[in-house]
């Protein structure tokens, strides 16, 4: 049963429109990066990037942005956006569990995260090939893409509960962007403190990229994480197996 | 007569304190049972519960032996039903809608689904999206939907809702034949009440969310020219006690 349901979430999430719409914005934000590197490269003289690092670059620009934002759109619309319009009746009329259905949206959402940011790098790579040239590290690029989904699906989970919480849409969107926004200012301001606010470990996939790994760090941040995912997970089910729809 | 649904007991109360209250009820396999009461009775709220939609406060309902609070994957294996309003994904095709159910069931293939779709005359739209569709249409697929897995117990909330004339008789041949061939119970609230005379073998009436009585159809013309008279002098009943 989970598997059906895992399936058909892929399947919902394959026919919205959004996911065209971040396809293309995601390429437009790749190209338009790597033309002002190129220009900058080619024209000022300055290498502001190699190869490896284009696509480093433009994860630490999409992390904090398009990709949240859409992780953000999602979520919403496969939890608020379902008990919103009713939908979610079809679904939960059926033999299988609350829990069930929640694990099988939690991890569409994962699988989402994950082909996301495999397109971005894709696609970042590709461009990389036509900008500037120093040497190409393909394991690196993999690396910080693979590291970058954790903090990216803790922060799914934290909009999954949000959505729980909140009746509609519009609301459920606009307080997680608001409490997304709060979490990056907080962390500006309060460096000190910046562990307990986990969007800024959002660009923890440099850990693995200098000449010195820092095993202790990694595994400080990755037990944050996992502790963070299992309460918002924890927090995100029990609200929604409670739900009156 | 083995029990298709037992209802124990059942109390739910919103903030408003409407609701239902100790409701116990039986309807035995292969009856065809009718739940009538006026809006905000308590019909939609009791059905919602029985589908797990809702929680109680208190009480339980079993289908089949099994308890839907505790055994819900179970008690839902051989249920099909439609609650409140049909709410296919409107992004979706009647094709995709009723795809999407049939991955939670080993006996639906693509025949099962044409055959569930040219039922309710909906096969001819199956590559439409539903959001070009009526209400008339929304409810088809919705009756196409609930009778997908071929259930044993189908739960019907409104099953007439938005339909045509016609349509309404399809939709009760439809289920009188099915409940004839195949021995399934039906659990069908309507406020067509000439139409669960026609209809149901067996009739409950819910009057602000406590039942008044269950009997047998033909019991209750026995002493009432309609059923419409026994509604309306059951109420008048309470009303003045």
């Amino acid at each position: 049963m989970l598997k059906a349901a895992y399936l058909n979430e892929l399947f919902k999430i394959s026919k919205k429109k959004k996911i065209m719409v971040a396809a293309i914005l995601s390429i437009a934000a790749i190209l338009i990066g790597g033309l002002i590197v190129s220009s900058v490269n080619n024209f000022i003289g300055i290498n502001l990037t190699g190869k490896s690092e284009f696509s480093i670059m433009v994860l630490s620009v999409l992390c904090y942005t398009l990709i949240p934002l859409f992780t953000m759109f999602v979520c919403v619309d496969m939890f608020t956006g379902e008990l919103a319009d009713h939908t979610i009746k079809q679904t939960l009329t059926r033999p299988v569990s609350r829990l069930k259905i929640f694990s099988a949206k939690t991890l569409a959402a994962a699988t989402f995260i994950l082909a996301n940011l495999l397109f971005v790098m894709i696609v970042s790579i590709l461009v990389s090939f036509v900008i500037g040239a120093t040497s190409l590290s393909l394991w690196k690029v993999l690396l910080a893409y693979i590291a970058e989904f954790f903090p990216l699906m803790v922060f799914a989970l934290l909009v999954i509960f949000i959505s729980n919480i909140m009746h509609g849409t519009p609301s459920a969107f606009l307080i997680s962007l608001v409490l997304y926004l709060a979490f990056l200012a907080f962390s500006a301001v309060f460096g000190d403190y910046d562990s307990f606010f986990f969007t800024s470990l959002f660009d923890w996939y440099t850990l693995f990229l200098g000449s010195y790994i820092n095993f202790y760090k990694i595994f400080r941040v990755l037990l944050i994480l996992i502790g963070c995912g299992m309460m918002f997970f924890a927090a995100g089910y029990y609200l929604y197996d409670r739900r009156d729809v | 007569m083995d029990k298709a649904i037992v209802i124990e007991n059942l109390t739910k109360r919103y903030k408003n304190n409407r609701g239902i209250s100790g409701i116990h009820l039986e309807v035995g396999k292969g009856e065809i049972f009718g739940f009538l009461g006026p809006n905000g009775a308590g019909k939609t709220t009791a059905m919602k519960i029985m589908t797990g939609l809702m929680k109680p406060d208190d009480g339980d309902v079993k289908i089949n032996g099994f308890s839907i609070l505790n055994q819900y994957e179970q008690a839902m294996a051989n249920v099909g039903c439609i609650i409140e309003h049909v709410t296919p994904y409107p992004y979706l095709t009647a094709y995709e809608n009723m795809k999407m159910c049939a991955r939670y069931y080993d006996n639906v293939d693509e025949k099962r689904i044409d055959e569930c779709l040219e039922m309710t005359g909906m096969l001819r739209f199956k590559k439409e999206r539903i959001k070009n569709y009526s209400l008339g249409m929304r409810q088809r697929l919705g009756i196409s939907l609930a009778f997908l897995s071929d259930p044993a117990i189908l739960i019907l909330d409104e099953p007439l809702n938005g339909l045509d004339v016609e349509g309404m008789v399809e939709i009760r041949k439809l289920i009188l034949e099915t409940a004839e061939k195949k021995g399934t119970t039906f659990f069908i609230s309507s406020h067509l009440i000439h139409d669960v005379e026609l209809t149901c073998n067996k009739v409950g009436l819910i009057y602000n969310g406590k039942l008044l009585g269950v009997d047998s159809t033909e019991d209750i013309l026995k002493n009432y020219s309609s059923l419409e008279n026994y509604y309306l002098s059951e109420v008048d009943e309470v009303e003045h006690a």
